[in-house]
């Protein structure tokens, strides 16, 4: 009896101890393997605030994904379900790599995450060339690159098959701001001259040259186009040349430390304007906004993200942010890459796969409404140089030291001040 | 076979074979980021160590390499590879114009004036459209070996490798002769070389070209691996304090001084980024300096004179 | 004029800078506290970094030093990076006082002081090199270290005092920075620059050089920009010192030394 009852004992515990580890066996198969992307930021060096917020939001992104349950959030994908649905909610892993500004470091860098961390796609790179050499090591190898952030023209023009903009390009700012004149005159705000200050790296004399090409045969006349070295001692010389000129618009296109010290310089030397614009950049960042509110009141900005209102999920994603010690209002281009990011992990979602190819042809079929983003897009969908060309910008004014959005109607949280104040 | 022949042998196999045993793309990299290094190392040690002469604006001859090539292609879409040599000529040409006016005069001014006409390229640059401006210049797409342009670190490696070995022997050559003995005489003591007869001012303006020529050399590589060059990466400051640190970190003023010093250095660079860069907090840098500090500190003749001193610790406790 | 190039010297001022800062953000102190203060933490700064690093280093080849500054300039700029994060920050433009209008001139109150400041502090330098007997020592020890050890001055107390005082200087100019311009942890290396090719302008060793060359520069920046473009401004002060090296190489007051 003992020895039938002992063996029975035993062939339980053996069959219990198989189908245990049957079980655990396809739990452990049931959870996928995280999903790796690369993420190309400048960690370091002068853009080293702007790296670091992208950094956050893109972290931000990722674990809102992976967590998902976020009813609040519902009208933008990936957020019902932990991790991406179509892919047994597989975890989003963004792997971070310092670009240090330089074009070779964030070169070596996309090779390393390629080829080491096998990373399935790309992600980067704020400066205009740091973005050129890390997309062509993307396309040399295959491998899906989506730039949230960098505006140069040429970027889309090189005919690659693995390049996605989410951002418009500095020529669609441009017409922004030419629609955004065109509406100021219905309201009797006549603009007829316009001075451009930038800095003469690629981004600012882009937007020179933008600028330069979208007033060609418009009423509207370029009087000044005066570029200027970056991390500029004194700003003195730039700002006596536009009291020469007295232009009814000025745009700046300049980072932060520059900004703050036109802020101050203009300030001091008693110059205004009707409109003082500045291009995103320095002119929407944290510290500029902190420093320099107080004197830049009335100071417009072009921004591709609309200070939310409260219930939706931009505002939400935005309290979320603020949690970890940011702020879309303050680091604008972190929130077009957050968009970007989310255009990315969606369309890996959609392609059901990590295969290259199938997240390419993916990120080709990208049509999404703006309901389903964070940004006030009208959409994402790529043109076939891969440009997306549903992207929209909103104008922002200073009004009592915070950025309020005053165009296009459809976004105004408040009216525009005119003209130009200064020091309030 | 003595030691330090032993030494180099091993030195040479494992060069010769590393990209055959490093298999990674990520690898084969780092060993032509080595290369550019050392390469560019050698020819600034060929004035900053010997001569003692020391450039803190090599970076001008550098990016004159890299630029040309680039300029050459990107105008006349045709093979940047065969201006090299024009770039590095015009490289010598300037090395000339510096070198006239500031080797009169002790070391400090040349320095400066090296530093001066760095920052006055990558301004100059930055604000010439023809010259790419800020945007800077791409160089060929197309897989073409003989336009340098391949898929591959590999190719790369080797013809790197090849222009190694024969700057080495170049300067080997030197050292055996008669500029290397003046070079060194004027490293020692201007007056005295002087006294004895060296024409030093000739013999620095000589250094000097060769120099900026070799450093050309090493921007036009790295401009046609890395396919694209703008004012900042090939003419900034850094670029030129690496080629410093490179040289005088491994030992400024011997042979394989700078060899050394970009096999630990761009490694160790690369490591750090790698580990700690996805963090941002500048810590690596912190450390990085620290570490130059105390080895500039204790050991002024870089790693390769720690490890001579070590050898005749151990020889004379024998 | 200790014939020692110290690349970190823009990492004091950036120094100078956050103690400007902090004083303020902690103490809410003005000028007429953290000035001083900069002056006080610098002083011992530069005397630490003398004995610490610089004094084994001097005697070795010229490349050393410059690796050796170097390796202190990424030690001191990261360090801030570190602790305080890339971010600008700034103090309020109106610690000093805003601008006057002038007759057609903006002048404004903080940079005039520190203008001021900056004179006098160099005439007080300069006064103490020529006419006081710690200057002449170290005078005698830049001239010849082991002469002046035979004479019986302590070369290193002496040096040690010259890189405080030169330390202090960069505080000084760091904390009256802050009261106009912004604060980094990079803001130094903008500045050590054209500070390098005043002094090399001005001639080596000569500190009324060095006064005639600062200003100088800065009218050749103006004047450039105002005449021509703003962007040329900096291209133009490096083109006019490449200029003066190639007809005057020892600089405006410097001596006339002949390759010795």
């Amino acid at each position: 009896m003992t020895k039938r009852f002992s063996l029975g004992f035993v062939s339980l515990i053996v069959v219990a101890a198989t189908l245990a580890t049957l079980c655990s066996g396809i739990r452990a198969h049931a959870a996928p393997p995280p999903i790796k992307i690369g993420v190309i930021v400048p960690l370091t060096g002068v853009s080293a605030p702007s790296g670091q917020a992208m950094k956050a939001a893109i972290e931000l992104a990722a674990k809102i994904v992976n967590e998902g349950n976020s009813k609040d959030l519902a009208p933008l994908p990936l957020t019902q379900s932990a991790g991406l649905p179509n892919l047994g909610g597989a975890q989003i892993e963004p792997i971070f790599a310092d670009s240090q500004g330089s074009p070779s470091v964030g070169q070596t860098q996309a090779v390393r995450l390629v080829t080491q961390e096998h990373v399935v796609a790309l992600f980067g790179s704020y400066q205009s060339g740091v973005t050129k050499t890390t997309s062509e090591v993307a396309e040399r190898y295959g491998i899906p690159f989506v730039c949230g952030d960098s505006v140069a023209a040429e970027l889309t023009a090189r005919g690659y098959k693995t390049f996605f903009r989410v951002t418009p390009a500095i020529t669609e700012f441009a017409k922004v701001y030419i629609a955004f004149f065109d509406d100021l005159k219905k309201q009797g705000k006549n603009i007829k001259t316009i001075a451009v200050v930038h800095e003469n790296t690629d981004y600012g004399t882009a937007v020179g040259d933008a600028m330069e090409a979208v007033t060609k045969g418009t009423p509207y006349q370029i009087v000044a186009r005066i570029p200027y070295t970056a991390s500029a001692t004194d700003l003195s010389a730039e700002v006596n040349q536009l009291k020469a000129k007295k232009p009814d618009a000025v745009l700046f296109a300049s980072y932060t430390s520059d900004s703050i010290l036109f802020a101050k310089t203009m300030n001091e030397l008693g110059f205004t304007a009707p409109a003082i614009i500045g291009d995103d950049s320095g002119f929407v960042d944290g510290t500029f906004l902190k420093t320099s509110a107080s004197i830049m009141e009335g100071a417009m900005s072009r921004s591709s993200w609309a200070p939310p209102k409260p219930g939706t999920p931009a505002y939400k994603i935005n309290q979320m942010y603020k949690a970890m010690g940011y702020d879309f209002d303050t680091f604008e281009a972190a929130a077009r890459d957050m968009q970007g990011f989310w255009v990315l992990m969606d369309a890996i979602n959609r392609a059901k796969s990590t295969n290259s190819d199938a997240i390419i042809a993916a990120l080709k079929a990208t049509n999404l409404s703006p309901q389903q983003l964070m940004l006030p897009y009208h959409g994402v969908k790529f043109d076939d140089k891969g440009q997306n060309v549903e992207g929209a910008a909103i104008m922002e004014q200073i009004q009592n030291g915070k950025y309020v959005v005053i165009w296009p109607s459809s976004f105004a949280q408040a009216k525009l001040e005119w003209p130009f104040v200064g020091k309030k | 076979m003595t030691k330090p022949r032993l030494a180099l042998l091993t030195g040479a196999i494992i060069f010769a074979i590393y990209p055959l045993i490093v298999s990674s793309t990520f690898g084969q990299r780092v060993g032509v980021l080595v290369l550019l290094a050392a390469l560019s190392g050698i020819a600034w040690n060929v004035i900053g160590g010997y001569a003692e002469q020391v450039s803190i604006g090599h970076a001008v001859f550098y990016g004159i390499g890299a630029y040309l090539p680039l300029l050459y292609y990107t105008r006349t879409q045709s093979n940047p590879v065969v201006m090299i040599p024009l770039a590095m000529a015009l490289a010598a040409l300037v090395a000339l114009a510096i070198g006239i006016p500031t080797f009169r005069l002790r070391g400090h001014y040349f320095s400066m004036a090296t530093l001066a006409l760095g920052q006055l390229f990558v301004l100059g640059v930055t604000i010439a459209p023809a010259l790419g401006g800020a945007s800077g210049l791409s160089g060929p797409v197309e897989q073409n070996p003989w336009e340098l342009s391949m898929r591959s670190p590999v190719p790369y490696y080797y013809v790197f490798l090849v222009a190694l070995a024969l700057m080495l022997a170049l300067v080997a050559w030197l050292e055996r002769h008669r500029v290397g003995f003046y070079l060194r005489a004027i490293q020692s003591s201007e007056r005295a070389a002087r006294s004895l007869g060296v024409p030093v001012y000739r013999y620095k303006l000589i250094a000097l070209m060769i120099s900026a020529a070799l450093t050309a050399l090493a921007g036009s590589f790295y401009a046609l691996f890395v396919g694209f060059v703008n004012p900042d990466s090939v003419f900034g400051l850094l670029v030129s304090v690496q080629m410093v640190i490179v040289a005088t970190l491994g030992g400024a003023g011997t042979l394989y001084g700078p060899l050394l010093g970009a096999a630990i250095l761009v490694p160790t660079q690369e490591w750090a980024n790698a580990t700690f860069g996805g963090g941002g907090t500048g810590l690596s840098y912190v450390i990085y300096g620290a570490v130059i500090m105390v080895l500039t500190r204790f050991e002024p003749g870089g790693l390769l004179g720690l490890w001579k001193r070590l050898r005749f610790r151990a020889a004379a406790s024998a | 004029m200790m014939n020692v190039l110290n690349f970190a010297h823009g990492e004091f001022v950036t120094l100078g800078m956050f103690t400007a800062l902090l004083a303020f953000s902690f103490w809410h102190t003005g000028p007429l506290v953290f000035v001083p203060l900069a002056a006080v933490v610098l002083f011992v700064v530069g005397q630490v970094v003398y004995y610490a690093l610089i004094r084994d280093v001097m005697r070795g080849p010229m490349f050393a030093q410059v690796l050796a500054t170097f390796g202190l300039l990424l030690f001191i700029r990261y360090m801030l990076f570190w602790i305080f994060s890339p971010n600008y920050r700034t103090l309020p433009s109106t610690l000093l006082g805003g601008t006057a209008h002038v007759d057609g001139l903006y002048l404004n109150y903080p940079k005039v002081i520190a203008a001021v400041v900056a004179v006098v502090l160099t005439a007080a330098v300069y006064y103490l090199l020529v006419r006081t007997q710690i200057g002449s020592q170290m005078l005698a020890v830049a001239e010849d270290r082991e002469a002046a050890r035979l004479m019986g001055i302590d070369p290193d107390r002496v040096q040690a005092l010259a890189w405080g005082i030169s330390a202090a200087c960069a505080g000084v100019a760091g904390a009256l920075l802050a009261t106009f311009y912004y604060i980094s942890p990079d803001v130094g290396g903008t500045f050590v620059l054209f500070a390098f090719v005043a002094v090399t302008l001005g001639g080596f060793g000569s500190v009324p050089g060095a006064m005639l060359a600062g200003p100088i520069i800065g009218l050749v920046q103006v004047a450039t920009a105002y005449y021509t473009s703003p962007e040329f401004a900096e291209i133009a002060v490096f083109t006019l010192f490449v200029l003066v090296l190639w007809v005057r190489p020892q600089g405006l007051l410097g001596r006339s030394i002949g390759g010795s």
